[in-house]
């Protein structure tokens, strides 16, 4: 019989490799995130202490350097059948996952495996956004934040107030008093949408767009046009025009929270994560403190939602690498592991144990964490309701792209904030239709 | 031309046969993948598209936001390619007269070349900014006169710059080494003949280059189009309100980022397009003008 | 020099000073950056003098990144892809410059085509090759009936597999199926004179002799400038290897390199260590600009076509 001679050299390729297989006595499996630098380093950090603490699994982490490219490499290499099994994808990636289909929701795997995981332990604000429309989690939250409003106690109190404004209009205020008493700048900002669109619209319980975010169907069409969002877009316009905030980016030298941690600039909105690094950053230069994201006056606050990311679980791999997965999560998921992870990074626990056991330890008393349970307080502060559970629209980086284009051109003044935001909503829905007709005849789970 | 040649075409075809076999599976069969991508709603994970024909094309080609990233590229390739040749032309002419100095300006201006395009953005961004590079001293003496942080031109204008910078080392290169390749007989006849430098370099050196400009224009062009990527992502991300959104960092931005494989294909053909179609016709209508010998 | 033209001179010198004060600039600013502390890097305005702290940055970053790993890895990337592009290049430029045969000009432009595609464009569907370099021809195989008659006739189930994920050939062949090289060699061999090629045919050496004994020696200082330019693209690669590669062992320079600004907008947060990253710069820049420098001499003349 005539073998042909690629076949020949597959054969003995099949050979090696599978021998190579073998050899090894822990089951391995690849894990593949987002973050880098040091917060990169202390996701490296629990691969290191999962391996160290059992010695059935091994997991393999690499870093993909920035949450595009972790979702993007990881999409190339499903296409090529050489994913890893666990991916961690960041809120934006999450419809784009969901209707692929191809994952293995972390609630039927840890069931499958019977490994017992109290679902209800997890914070509802942050739950909700990785979970079905039935409440079942698909994806494990692993790195949740949620934004808060960084304020230098000292630069306040010389321009005469005693606490953070808790409402826009004493915001404006604040601001208008900071310039008065010779600061140059009161609040360095720049546009992003997760801060001024999404958790904005949270906190004052207002849709972004139809089908309560999306969740209810594909065929949503943004509204924030005609929202309240409007008036705070407008807000931020005037006070650029009138010089009460500075832009502050990367590209222009400091950005928004280094400004901040440099003692340039009074106020920063931004994620609880960078808290640790704010500290790091200021070193005792000046006192600071966090507070949760102002409201416009007589609005019943509603909680905000979680950034971040979570930890998807992909389809196609061999159940040993999935009972791997499963106790890597279920790692996780102790109160320890939380505890090092809340020390070693700015994010907040997860579970509630976790937060409780770490309030009982005095953990939030002091210098460097004090503080961070603002953040647990913002997303606790109503139980999700139908508009408060997160955002499940296609595209959405797309949409969030457009959005800062945007306003970055009404904030030239090229245009008016009004229309700015009318283009913005017309765009996006544009690639919300795209999205709901590439998934023709699916459902959202 | 006319040109002498052998006559066993089989040692052509064995000879061409290895790269043709690496563009092949390297090139081509991916690119016929993205291909088809453009004609239909390809969902990223795979497990289903739908053919839409022509659609994504005609969506972009109305698209007032599309034509504005063309405009962007094609002023971006022009005025990179004519800086950047401009000024190797100047140094690589001033360079050949092979005065005092010679070796250490030739490698001082060339090794320029072997920096990494992220780098380059990364030290431009330290040097354009407008609170904390050189260019604060700038803003210093006129407040705000500098701003590409919000303003899309200045930012188009840094990222020009910067683009041209990468591509004076190359092109001074091929310059200097065409420049050497005058045969300095000439040279020296035409002086005897009361020739001098300037009249030397107008009427024998640049007409001689012309092969030289003729190749470098091709690659400058066509990289500008194809190659700006590394810049643009370090230093702007597209902005300021799409100020500096290259035709291929929107396609990055549009595929890789936003998922949208298919508009992101659609993208890639015209693109792919436009430059054979400039190169296509400055092969046909300018190698004309072109002196080999 | 001809005459004496001292009004001249001294304009050309301070036109050569100009362009290279204004082509190191942004290096010297690099340098700068990469000596001083985290403090001073990222003070407002910015420090424009060199600090003290240059060669500590340089060991810090030189540990932090691992750099002996990746550097020996992409010395091999570069390597390779030289190597490979030398060779292919040449032969392919032959193939079309000294043969008459009708498919000369479709062949030499579906090779310069590459050019006009980036690889940030198709870099999914590369991937997918990646992993599996032979599924063309498992597809074609496929499609045109041919698996299921070897199938039926020798029972014989032909699956191809070759995956090139995490290894040197992966990250070395897609960088040399492009076109600089067989440009290049085209402008070259178009410069060869006739008289050469017809007093090889009637010495009766047939086109592989005229390969091996003229073309070649002829074309060493055209090679080195290709060797040149494809080390240092070879060496810069970013955008292949972060896809391609994900075992650190297998890491290359570039990639590292990017790792050391971490991109505080999609990330979460982090403290930019500008200072490392600044020297880390300048040692992923050193080995291609001093091969650059080394071969400068040969890569000038090497670029010219007229050296008979």
């Amino acid at each position: 019989m005539k073998l042909p001679v690629l076949s020949t050299s597959v054969l003995a390729f099949a050979a090696l490799t599978g021998a190579a297989m073998a050899s090894g006595e822990k089951i391995k499996f690849d894990y593949w995130y987002g973050l880098s630098g040091q917060l990169g380093e202390a996701v490296a950090g629990t691969c290191d202490r999962f391996n160290a603490s059992q010695d059935q699994y091994e997991i393999s982490c690499v870093g993909q350097d920035g949450y595009a490219n972790a979702v993007q490499n990881t999409i190339a290499a499903f296409r090529a059948k050489q994913h890893p099994t666990v991916v961690q994808a960041y809120d934006a990636g999450t419809a784009d996952l969901m209707m692929s289909g191809e994952f293995y929701p972390v609630s039927k795997m840890m069931a499958d495996f019977n490994i017992d995981i109290d679902w209800n332990d997890y914070f509802p604000g942050i739950a909700n956004y990785y979970a079905s429309s039935t409440g079942e989690l698909f994806s494990m939250p692993f790195n949740s934040s949620t934004p808060v409003m960084y304020f230098n106690t000292a630069e306040l109190k010389a321009a005469g107030l005693d606490t953070p404004p808790a409402t826009w209009e004493e915001f404006e205020a604040a601001l208008v008093a900071l310039k008065a008493s010779g600061k140059d700048c009161a609040y360095g900002y720049a546009p992003d949408s997760w801060i001024d669109l999404e958790q904005f619209s949270m906190a004052h319980g207002v849709p972004i767009a139809t089908n309560n975010n999306g969740y209810d169907g594909l065929d949503s069409e943004y509204v924030y046009n005609t929202t309240l969002h409007v008036k705070h877009m407008e807000n931020i316009k005037r006070w650029y025009d009138d010089g009460l905030l500075e832009i502050r980016t990367s590209q222009g030298g400091l950005n928004a929270r280094d400004s901040f941690a440099q003692g340039e600039c009074s106020f920063y909105l931004g994620s609880i994560a960078s808290h640790a690094t704010v500290g790091k950053l200021v070193d005792g230069a000046f006192e600071w403190d966090v507070a949760m994201i102002p409201v416009f006056e007589g609005t019943e606050r509603k909680n905000t939602v979680v950034g971040g990311a979570s930890l998807w679980v992909l389809s196609g791999k061999s159940d040993d690498e999935y009972r791997g997965a499963a106790e890597y999560l279920k790692f996780l998921a102790t109160v320890e592991s939380e505890e090092w992870w809340s020390a070693n990074t700015g994010y907040i626990p997860v579970t509630k144990s976790g937060f409780d056991a770490l309030n009982a330890k005095g953990f939030y008393d002091n210098p460097p964490y004090k503080g961070r349970e603002v953040a647990i307080q913002s997303l606790t502060y109503t139980e999700p309701g139908p508009l408060t559970r997160g955002i499940r629209l296609g595209g959405f980086i797309q949409a969030r792209s457009e959005w800062v284009n945007e306003v970055q051109a009404a904030l030239q003044g090229t245009k008016t904030m009004q229309e700015a935001l009318d283009t913005s909503v017309s765009r996006s829905n544009d690639v919300l239709d795209k999205f709901a007709r590439t998934y023709r005849g699916k459902q959202l789970p | 031309m006319r040109r002498a040649y052998f006559k066993n075409n089989w040692v052509a075809a064995l000879v061409v046969a290895p790269q043709l076999l690496i563009i092949f599976v390297f090139f081509y069969w991916p690119t016929g993948q993205a291909l088809y991508w453009a004609f239909t709603l390809e969902q990223p994970f795979g497990g289903g598209s739908e053919w839409v024909g022509f659609e994504n094309f005609q969506y972009l080609l109305s698209d007032g936001r599309y034509w504005d990233s063309v405009w962007i590229s094609t002023v971006y390739a022009l005025a990179t390619t004519v800086l950047a040749m401009g000024m190797a032309m100047i140094l690589a002419l001033f360079a050949d007269r092979q005065l005092r100095g010679y070796q250490s300006f030739r490698i001082g201006l060339i090794w320029p070349y072997a920096v990494a395009a992220p780098a380059i953005g990364l030290a431009f961004r330290f040097i354009f900014n407008p609170s904390a590079g050189v260019a604060s001293y700038l803003n210093y003496a006129f407040p705000d006169v500098w701003n590409p942080v919000m303003n899309g031109n200045h930012a188009l204008t840094m990222v020009i710059i910067a683009g041209a910078w990468k591509q004076v080392s190359y092109s001074f290169i091929f310059f200097l080494a065409g420049l050497q390749s005058i045969p300095r007989s000439l040279t020296e006849a035409s002086a005897i003949d009361g020739a001098r430098v300037m009249r030397r370099m107008w009427d024998i050196q640049l007409p001689l280059l012309t092969p030289t400009v003729f190749f470098l224009v091709i690659i400058n062009i066509t990289d500008s189009f194809t190659d700006s990527f590394g810049i643009v992502s370090t230093m702007t991300a597209g902005g300021p309100a799409r100020a500096t959104n290259l035709m291929v960092y929107k396609i990055y931005e549009d595929g890789f980022r936003g998922l949208d494989y298919s508009g992101a294909a659609a993208q890639s053909i015209i693109l792919m397009f436009l430059v054979i179609a400039l190169t296509f016709f400055q092969f046909k209508y300018v190698e004309r003008r072109v002196h080999y010998t | 020099m001809i005459e004496r033209t001292p009004v001249l001179n001294f304009v050309t010198h301070a036109i050569l000073f100009t362009g290279l004060a204004i082509l190191v600039l942004p290096i010297y600013l690099v340098v700068v950056a990469a000596s001083q502390t985290l403090p001073d890097v990222m003070a407002i305005p910015a420090k424009l003098l060199p600090g003290d702290q240059l060669i500590v940055n340089l060991k810090a970053a030189w540990i932090q990144a691992e750099f002996a790993t990746k550097f020996q890895n992409t010395i091999i990337l570069a390597t390779g892809v030289v190597v490979g592009k030398i060779v292919l290049a040449a032969l392919t430029a032959f193939g079309i410059v000294f043969f008459n045969h009708r498919l000369r000009m479709p062949i030499f432009w579906m090779v310069f085509i590459t050019l006009m595609l980036p690889l940030e464009v198709r870099i999914v569907p590369t991937y997918a090759v990646a992993a599996n370099a032979l599924s063309p021809f498992q597809t074609i195989l496929d499609v045109t009936g041919l698996v299921w008659l070897i199938n039926v006739t020798t029972g014989v189930e032909v699956a191809l597999n070759w995956n090139l994920l995490n290894s040197y050939t992966g990250l070395i062949m897609p960088l040399v199926a492009t076109a600089t090289g067989t440009f290049l060699y085209r402008q070259f061999f178009l410069t060869i004179p006739d008289e050469l090629v017809e007093a090889a045919k009637m010495d009766g050496a047939g086109p592989l002799r005229f390969l091996r004994d003229i073309l070649i020696p002829l074309s060493t200082t055209n090679m080195a400038a290709l060797a040149t330019i494809m080390f240092v693209v070879g060496w810069n690669q970013y955008l292949w290897p972060l896809l391609i590669i994900t075992d650190p062992a297998y890491g290359v320079a570039a990639v590292e390199l990017s790792r050391m600004v971490p991109d505080s907008n999609t990330t979460g947060g982090d403290v930019p260590n500008w200072h490392f990253a600044m020297a880390g710069t300048l040692i992923v820049m050193l080995p291609p600009v001093v091969v650059v420098i080394l071969m400068q001499r040969w890569f000038v003349r090497g670029l010219i076509n007229t050296d008979k």
